[in-house]
């Protein structure tokens, strides 16, 4: 057990090494969230009548931008989990360090696990200085329900990660063409799952498609709870219905996607395409 | 027998011209050619715009239900939301890859080690950048063009309004100042190296400078000056105002089109010279193969 948790802690070491020897990577990742945050607010300023000043407390519109605003936190996660864990593998490919990776006796568990510190740190970091600049521009947010939207927030990283995991296994399948595949699935994920909007406005064909994805209950239920159920919320099922799809999505991901990953391994090493790019 | 040079100059002079041209030719086929390889790159040039136009308009609908037409045409000047929409998209994706191209050509020549062969080779670096650009043009001008008319298909707008011949003009006059800023670009990524990361801010701060779902007149006065002094932000704005009318900065189209040309003739020089400069002075400490 010492042993293992050494091992995770050494992995986790070199991979914060490695972030923080690319500064201005680092330094990008906080501007551009601060950006793209003000740029989908500008664009809902577009569409409410009197501009900045309408966005005031208690109005419809301030609980839209905050659902927008949490939806916005919760991408964050989904495209770091997509490119810093599912794409990364992708990178030791690149560098050479892949196959060289395997041959030695360290856990591919551990591997893994160890490539979730850095979302869990960095963009955690990331997200609240979105919701500290958010609160200095328009407000507090509402947050109520705290223990059933972290109960909820905990099993979505769950779930986000379990899927990151199943990216890492197709990426080291499909290869290149797993760039193009991320970047596509980040924004079809951010409109199929309504992060920046609610479920209603959806026309009914991709609303089908939202009911078939997991985390479409898990952003219904954590705004939910955080705008303390206004009228029509949650809006995909009933709270306990959408509370079991959470926590058996959060639970069982994580394993299948490893599961994924070690599958999608074996494949590579006997078709000897673990080290080809 | 300076006659006999003179004459004999001529055609070597005309020789070197063609060569040149056949550089840059040769170098945007090549890049062409690699891009062919992966198809998955050029849908996702396509699907892009269509989906960064799908966000914002639901997200007004979401808003301010029936009324949003109304509410955005008293912050924008149109009721076309959708297409002003699309046409925000569209230019930041011509944008993006402009900067995308030279910026990641530097880096991946730099990756893959061919960067310092490059160097050695006896071309111009003028005409090998002219390729590199020439490529990105075509590249976009395809994109943009497939995934207008697929945008105008799904969210119903009519593609042919307003003065196209206008819009194509400064389409075509903005390209210009894009690709010298795409040289400026890249010559911080020579020098900084970090492609990713400089790309991905490059992204977001364009789209925020040029207005891509919103007028620049909501800026505060220190961002709207900034706007106003990145060459898309005039692209974007003209192209709107000949397809949407919903104004100019300058209220006639050939005093916008005049400043778009002046930023066509500044911007190539200033980012060539200054993509030069950087170029040198890696040469010089040895860094420009280094990754």
């Amino acid at each position: 057990m010492a042993r293992t948790l050494s091992l995770l802690a050494a992995m986790i070491r070199k991979n914060m090494l490695v972030t923080l020897r690319y500064p201005i990577n680092l330094l990008g990742r906080f501007v551009t969230a601060f950006v793209i945050m003000l740029v989908f607010m500008f664009a809902t300023l577009m569409f409410v009548p009197g501009g900045l000043q309408s966005l005031d407390s208690g109005a419809e519109s301030f609980s839209l931008a905050s659902t927008m605003i949490y939806g916005f936190v919760l991408f964050l996660f989904i495209s770091d989990g997509l490119w810093i864990v599912g794409y990364n593998v992708r990178w030791e490919q690149y560098e050479g360090t892949l196959e060289s990776l395997y041959l030695t006796p360290a856990s591919r568990f551990l591997y893994l696990t160890s490539r979730l510190a850095e979302p869990l740190l960095w963009t955690g970091l990331i997200a609240a200085t979105v919701l500290l600049s958010v609160r200095l521009i328009l407000g507090a947010l509402p947050m109520a329900n705290p223990g059933l939207a972290f109960y909820t927030f905990a099993l979505t990283l769950g779930g986000i990660f379990g899927s990151s995991f199943c990216f890492a296994a197709f990426t080291l399948l499909v290869k290149e063409a797993a760039q193009s595949i991320a970047n596509l699935l980040q924004f079809a994920i951010l409109t199929v799952c309504a992060l920046f909007f609610p479920f209603r406005v959806l026309p009914e064909p991709v609303l089908i498609l939202s009911r078939l994805v997991p985390l479409s209950y898990s952003v219904d239920l954590l705004r939910s709870a955080l705008l303390d159920f206004p009228g029509g919320y949650p809006e995909l099922a009933s709270v306990q219905t959408e509370l079991i799809i959470v926590t058996l999505w959060g639970l069982l991901m994580p394993p299948l996607g490893y599961l994924a990953y070690r599958w999608a391994e074996q494949r590579v090493r006997v078709n000897g395409s673990l080290a080809e790019f | 027998m300076v006659v006999e040079e003179r004459i004999a100059r001529k055609p070597r002079r005309s020789l070197a011209w063609l060569q040149s041209i056949g550089i840059m030719l040769k170098v945007a086929e090549t890049q062409l050619r690699l891009i062919s390889r992966y198809p998955g790159s050029l849908a996702i040039d396509v699907i892009m715009p269509i989906v960064t136009t799908a966000i914002p308009i639901l997200l007004g609908r979401s808003l301010t239900g029936s009324f949003d037409a109304q509410a955005f045409a008293a912050n924008t000047g149109t009721t076309d939301y959708v297409p002003y929409m699309l046409i925000g998209s569209s230019m930041l994706t011509v944008v993006t890859t402009a900067l995308w191209n030279v910026g990641f050509w530097v880096r991946r020549e730099q990756q893959t080690g061919t960067l310092e062969a490059i160097y050695l080779a006896p071309a111009s670096r003028f005409w090998v950048l002219a390729g590199v650009a020439l490529y990105g043009m075509v590249r976009s001008l395809v994109s943009l063009l497939l995934s207008f008319i697929l945008g105008c298909l799904i969210f119903g707008i009519n593609p042919l309004q307003g003065h196209i011949g206008l819009a194509f003009s400064f389409l075509l006059l903005g390209l210009v100042p894009v690709y010298g800023l795409s040289l400026i670009y890249g010559a911080v990524v020579l020098r900084l190296k970090e492609a990713g990361a400089l790309i991905q801010i490059a992204q977001w701060l364009t789209s925020l400078l040029m207005g891509i779902y919103f007028p620049i007149t909501v800026f505060p006065p220190l961002l709207r000056w900034i706007a106003l002094v990145f060459p898309p932000t005039w692209m974007n704005n003209g192209i709107r105002a000949a397809l949407l009318g919903v104004g100019w900065f300058f209220d006639s189209w050939y005093a916008d089109l005049g400043v778009l040309a002046v930023f066509a003739v500044i911007m190539p020089v200033l980012g060539y010279n200054l993509f030069a400069v950087v170029e040198r002075k890696m040469q010089r400490n040895e860094g420009v193969g280094t990754f």
